[in-house]
């Protein structure tokens, strides 16, 4: 099956090089050959640590930036040549949204609309559709400089859906917000996905957040994609491996750090962690070697390691 | 989301004609909701039209002005106030989302030039006509100034020359605005004024300096101001006016729509777009 048809995104070798100062002689180096390739229908974790290039690569896909070097199709289109095609079918919203001061929830959500052409029933039905959804009901009269940073946030994720959009971008969405609405967030994404069929592209400093929502996690920094794949994948990849925490009689025998598929070996007061490359495999192994020993395990846990491990491991 | 999924069946977008129009109400919509949130804006409709028609009015009195330059004067006076509050509204465009770091959202739908150029401009038409009104209300109340006194067709070929004057000074203005950032921002108002002190606003343009003349040329508004004083018995300083300006505007229209595409994709490709929505 052809790429165009299977990737909702498809970015090969995105440069983008920011010139500042007095005759642009200040150089920033914001992609140095960023590729990324997402699935139609998938939710995609962008990490990275600040100014790795995240939003930069967002606002490529989105058509805000045109890339130096490389290409960029979503669904197939390429976004600087069929731009205004690109532009119907994604949307984007971001943690640092805002919009026209003095515009109410409805009007904001209209104005968009608008742009994106609907209009008389058609627009009523969904802007109202979207102020049920984002919980915007009691704060329709309220102007936009009056809302709350929460309140903000839900309607820039409600004016992100105007378009039912194939394609959406979250740049850190729930960056600043309350835990509850943080969670009543990520669900909506879960259920976009579940329900829509959205290929969605988040950007996170939230672990879990990730953890929890996506299928797929890419990590970038300095402007490059340094891994890409399943959480549990990029664990494997980059060797951090789960940790087997047991506490033995005698408390660290000989020759334990040699055993097939042990990584690292530390102790912690009567603890021994072994760090190994999978868990499934190597637990029966290690606990009948340790049989075969002789010696006793007074107790067994096993601790697999969060996405947070191996965004620090990638981010040094 | 089942229930945006449900409610939303079946609704898609417009095409077309219906889509053009779907999207220039969009912007005229919100500068009118704006202008209608908006003290400031009773400012610029009526205290500064409402001024500039009085002490010019009074300037006149003072001067012992004969009629006819009285009304010389206060065609100046009503092409600066019509193309100013006109051509802000074209620029309110780009800055109500300049002031409110909301850039970046209108660039990520569909809409093209034309439709923010237009739906602003059409506003401004409509509050340009109010502005117009009070002054002539102003001018032939208290100054005995006949605004139809050249005829109701040559008032409403200035007054449309007038107005497109201000849609092109509009998209340049957006144009700087969009390449230079809020540094650029007082050209909104600044612009207009010199202008129309090239384009001979209160005297004719054969008293600029020869320099002057030249670019008084290639103003439309020098053209449209003479057109309409002609019909109050002036000379006309230039052979067919009325072409001249309008050819001379289809021009500029032309140049600035290109000015302000190309000034949108140099921002794209700067990321002053994103900056400015930061």
């Amino acid at each position: 099956m052809a790429a165009a048809e299977t990737l909702a995104v498809d970015a090969r070798g995105l440069t983008k090089t920011f010139r500042g100062g007095w005759l642009g002689r200040r150089r920033t180096e914001a992609l140095r050959g960023a590729s990324l390739a997402v699935p139609r229908g998938a939710i995609m974790g962008l990490l990275g640590p600040n100014g790795a290039g995240k939003t930069t690569l967002l606002s490529i896909l989105a058509t805000l930036l045109i890339p130096d070097g490389g290409t960029a199709r979503i669904l197939g289109l390429d976004v600087v040549k069929q731009a205004r095609e690109v532009r119907r079918r994604l949307n984007m919203t971001s943690g640092n949204t805002s919009f026209v001061w003095s515009l109410r929830p409805p009007e904001v959500l209209e104005f968009y609309g608008r742009l994106y052409g609907f209009q008389g029933r058609a627009l009523r039905i969904r802007v109202e559709a979207l102020i049920e959804l984002c919980e915007l009901g009691p704060h329709r009269k309220t102007q936009y400089n009056e809302l709350s940073t929460g309140l903000k946030q839900r309607l820039a994720f409600a004016k992100s859906l105007l378009n039912d959009p194939e394609v959406l971008f979250l740049d850190e969405p729930t960056l600043g917000l309350d835990p509850d609405v943080s969670v009543r967030i990520r669900a909506q994404v879960a259920r976009l996905r579940r329900e829509r069929g959205t290929t969605i592209i988040l950007t996170t400093h939230y672990m879990r957040e990730a953890e929890e929502l996506c299928d797929e996690i890419a990590f970038i920094k300095g402007g490059r994609i340094l891994a890409q794949g399943p959480s549990d994948a990029l664990k494997r990849q980059i060797r951090i491996g789960e940790v087997i925490a047991l506490k033995l009689d005698p408390a660290e025998p000989a020759g334990f750090a040699d055993l097939a598929g042990v990584l690292d070996v530390r102790r912690h007061g009567d603890t021994v962690e072994a760090t190994v490359d999978a868990v499934e495999k190597r637990l029966p192994e290690i606990l009948r070697w340790l049989h075969d020993q002789g010696v006793v395990v007074r107790d067994c846990r096993v601790h697999e390691p969060d996405l947070e491990e191996v965004f620090v491991e990638l981010a040094r | 989301m089942s229930s945006l999924a449900e409610q939303s069946a079946g609704l898609r977008p417009v095409d077309g004609l219906r889509a053009e129009w779907t999207r220039t109400w969009a912007f005229a919509h919100r500068n009118l909701v704006m202008a209608r949130r908006n003290v400031f804006f009773v400012f610029e409709l009526a205290f500064w039209p409402g001024v500039a028609m009085l002490s010019h009015g009074l300037l006149t009195r003072f001067l012992e002005l004969t009629p006819q330059m009285t009304a010389f004067i206060l065609a100046g006076t009503v092409a600066l106030s019509t193309v100013q509050v006109c051509q802000l509204d074209v620029a309110y465009v780009v800055l109500f989302d300049i002031w409110s770091k909301s850039m970046k959202h209108q660039f990520l739908t569909p809409t093209e030039i034309r439709h923010l150029a237009v739906g602003s401009w059409l506003v401004g038409v409509g509050r340009g006509v109010v502005v117009f009104a009070l002054m002539a209300a102003i001018g032939s109340s208290f100054f005995g100034f006949d605004f139809l006194g050249a005829g109701p067709l040559s008032l409403a070929l200035f007054l449309f020359g007038c107005f497109l004057c201000s849609l092109i000074i509009g998209l340049c203005v957006c144009a700087l605005v969009v390449l230079f950032g809020t540094r650029a921002e007082t050209s909104a108002w600044a612009t207009v004024n010199l202008l129309v002190m090239l384009s001979g606003i209160y005297y004719p343009v054969s008293v600029l300096p020869g320099w002057a003349q030249t670019v008084s040329a290639a103003i439309p508004l020098t053209y449209f101001l003479d057109y309409f004083r002609t019909g109050y018995g002036f000379p006309a300083a230039f052979a067919h006016p009325l072409a001249a300006g309008f050819g001379l505007a289809a021009l500029y229209l032309a140049l600035a729509h290109w000015a302000f595409a190309a000034a949108i994709t140099r921002s794209r490709r700067t990321g002053l777009l994103l900056k400015l929505s930061e």
